[in-house]
């Protein structure tokens, strides 16, 4: 009896095992993370660390950037031998889950790997936790998607590919203003994230001569459905005339699933940031109707006009058949940065490589635009884009980007709800 | 009057529910099995993907079907969990204590199994399951009576949790296997030397435990707005607080357990909000509250009736 136990117990450890390792090849083979060359002995190796959120809170975006970072380290290498540079990079990714613990460790263990590169981590609270410890170990880090304005400071080892949200925050709240609002209720994630972009929006729109009312709702939760009563009851006794939500991609789709079965949030209407544009589970029926009986309208930073960003989408699409999330374009140019940086500084050293950066960025043009550094490390030059949920063809919903924010106001380029 | 009560209201009906039906087989499981599991998570996320697997990979949108496989499936697991795990921890004497931390191994194993799984599917199918929209089904009802409108989620778990109550008392007041898991619960020793097989018993249980948490995590799926494979886990403090009130042996008081938690997380935080400014994001604070204040002010209910320890010390398994 025991020797059967423990006999099955060794077979489905086995299996386990097996499917991991399975899976492994499979990733491999099937293009996983690290791209499979020859490497001929003189070729130098660089290692360009990551730490992604590919379990968690972001796990569904987390998963669609584990293939940019493919595509990139692909291009990158290619490029880099086409301008005769004998050398490699290679991608490390951890996961972090979404996690401020997990990502120190993980930037702490690539550190003990001797790199000196890091890509990531997505979200700004897990960036705060992080800053210190890459400051004073003199360690470059670029995150593609931390857009708290609190983390804009001058002078550290932390980068970001992306505007921080004081500039979102602006288009957003004037987003707002122009299509009627005068009273918002701002429902926002309590976090660094949520807590700084909340912040700016409600100063910009009372300074506009509105009134904004802040209510915020604790992260992580399996499900929103409370949050969304109170969300309601406060729209209600307030007299509130729309709803700024500032959220993730989950939750945000989790909470506007809840709100389409309200009367009470469909008679108001709803401006979003940037975290739920590109999630599917917005362009299901019912968060589409809701959509345009609220007229539902997001900001998210782009680029304006970028042929770039049109072939980036497409070889995303070619390649893995997904569309890029939102940030992917922002990822792609933070490694091809940090792989130019590298070669630039001509020494793998903290110090050379974050000097290289701020250069090679000057002139660097890539699916996320000009990746030009403000003095706090931010990309300096941001448009914001307004996006809308629209019918598609055949059947179903898609994102749209329907306007832009220019020079203090919103422009709309078309109807997107009739 | 709070604005929006109505609201608040039919929320903490339909967290009720689900409390309910995650909660019981959790207090069902423990006071027959002596096992603290905290793969428990793991039987609503995968209840879950099995009816997201479902929709997604073959286009099914039968909650039936879902929730008969979702049974199986996740009860199943719950078997081998024991068989492969528990059992023979416990045959090494290992303590309690040592047992729960097993739990926890499986519980991290279960969920990143699940990543590998939704990774593999999205390979072949370009959809992606790790975030996944809420399920309409097409044979649940919904509609509205007088004024008040009912989801297909609070149709489902309405039947589901009516079932588990009616059938689980029929079950073990009324048939000879109920009463015998009744008996290992009370005493294992006195039940064995009674002509009762413990090991069927518990993995009955298990399997029985398993499968209902697995039905609530398919019905989960006709009610949040987007599914992850972490859905269990962030439930499963809730989860673990209803059922300590309960002290994680009587039924009853983990009924009423989820009737409090779900009445505190709804309507609590609603008037908290409304008349003294209290922040939405209390929410999950006020929970533990709760489970504090149930575990000082009333022992007998939490700490003294359910820890393991006196369970060891009551116990007859020396």
């Amino acid at each position: 009896m025991v020797f059967n136990v423990k006999s099955i117990a060794l077979l489905v450890i086995a299996l386990i095992i097996g499917l991991a390792i399975g899976y492994g090849i499979a990733s491999i083979v099937g293009g996983g993370m690290v791209t499979t060359v020859t490497v001929t002995p003189e070729k130098k190796t660089y290692y360009i660390g990551f730490t992604l959120p590919l379990s968690g809170e972001l796990s569904s975006i987390g998963k669609v950037w584990e293939k940019v970072v493919q595509l990139a380290i692909e291009d990158l290498n290619r490029e880099v031998q086409a301008y005769g540079f004998n050398v490699e990079f290679r991608a490390v990714i951890l996961d972090d889950g979404t996690t401020e613990e997990k990502a120190l460790q993980n930037v702490q263990s690539l550190v003990q790997q001797g790199i000196k590169v890091i890509i990531g981590p997505a979200a700004s609270a897990q960036v705060k936790v992080v800053k210190s410890y890459v400051d004073s170990n003199k360690i470059v880090l670029i995150s593609p998607s931390s857009t708290a304005p609190t983390l804009a400071i001058p002078g550290d080892y932390v980068f970001r590919t992306v505007g921080s949200d004081a500039g979102q925050a602006k288009a957003l709240a004037t987003l707002a203003y122009q299509e009627g609002a005068r009273k918002v209720i701002v429902f926002f994630r309590n976090d660094e994230y949520g807590n700084a972009f909340a912040d700016f929006l409600v100063s910009y729109f009372r300074e506009m001569g509105g009134v904004a009312i802040k209510l915020s709702y604790q992260t992580g939760l399996p499900d929103y459905a409370s949050e969304v009563a109170t969300l309601a009851s406060k729209v209600q006794s307030e007299g509130a005339d729309a709803v700024i939500l500032i959220s993730f991609d989950t939750d945000g789709a989790n909470i506007l699933s809840h709100a389409a079965e309200s009367e009470i949030l469909s008679s108001v209407r709803w401006f979003v940031s940037e975290g739920p544009h590109g999630a599917g589970e917005l362009l299901s029926p019912a968060i589409g109707q809701f959509a345009s009986k609220v007229r539902l309208f997001g900001t998210r930073p782009l680029f304006i006009a970028n042929p770039l960003y049109e072939g980036f989408r497409d070889r995303m699409k070619q390649k893995f058949g997904m569309e890029p999330g939102v940030f992917s374009e922002n990822l792609y140019d933070a490694i091809k940065l940090a792989g130019w940086a590298i070669l630039r500084a001509g020494t793998y050293d903290g110090e050379a490589i974050r000097a290289a950066l701020i250069e090679v960025a000057k002139t660097y043009y890539g699916p996320s635009g000009w990746t030009f550094f403000d003095n706090a490390g931010d990309k300096a030059l941001q448009d914001y884009g307004v996006w809308a949920i629209v019918p598609r063809a055949p059947e179903g919903y898609q994102f749209k980007d329907v306007g832009l924010y220019e020079r203090g106001s919103i422009v709309f380029l078309e109807e997107a709800y009739s | 009057m709070i604005p929006g009560v109505q609201q608040a209201l039919m929320n903490t009906f339909q967290y009720m529910l689900f409390y309910l039906i995650f909660s019981i087989p959790l207090t069902l499981s423990y006071r027959t099995t002596k096992v603290i599991n905290f793969a428990h998570a793991n039987f609503i996320t995968y209840g879950a993907y099995v009816a997201i697997f479902l929709h997604g990979l073959l286009g099914l949108d039968i909650m039936s079907v879902a929730v008969v496989l979702a049974f199986i499936v996740t009860g199943a697991i719950a078997v081998l969990n024991n068989t492969l795990v528990f059992t023979p921890l416990q045959k090494r004497g290992s303590s309690p204590a040592i047992i729960m931390i097993s739990s926890m191994g499986l519980w991290i194993t279960y969920k990143y199994l699940l990543y590998m799984i939704t990774d593999v599917a999205r390979y072949y199918t370009a959809k992606n399951f790790v975030s996944y929209g809420r399920i309409t089904y097409s044979d649940v009802p919904r509609g509205s009576i007088v004024g008040i409108s009912f989801s297909q989620a609070l149709v489902a778990s309405l039947v589901a949790a009516s079932l588990l109550v009616a059938l689980l008392y029929l079950f073990l007041e009324k048939t000879k296997i109920g009463r015998a898991m009744r008996a290992v619960a009370d005493n294992p020793s006195l039940a064995e030397i009674s002509g009762i097989s413990r090991p069927f018993v518990v993995n009955l249980t298990w399997f029985i435990c398993g499968g209902i948490v697995g039905v609530g995590g398919v019905i989960w799926t006709s009610f949040s707005g987007a599914i992850t494979p972490e859905v269990g886990d962030s439930a499963i403090l809730q989860v673990f607080t209803v059922g300590f009130i309960g002290g994680l042996v009587s039924l009853l008081r983990t009924g009423i357990g989820a009737v409090l938690i779900s009445t505190i997380e709804n309507v609590g935080i609603a008037i908290l909000n409304t008349y003294f400014g209290i922040p939405v994001s209390f929410r999950p604070f006020l929970t533990f509250v709760t489970l504090i204040t149930t575990l000082i002010v009333f022992p007998p209910l939490g700490a003294g009736g359910g820890l393991p320890y006196r369970f060891l010390r009551r116990g007859s398994r020396k």
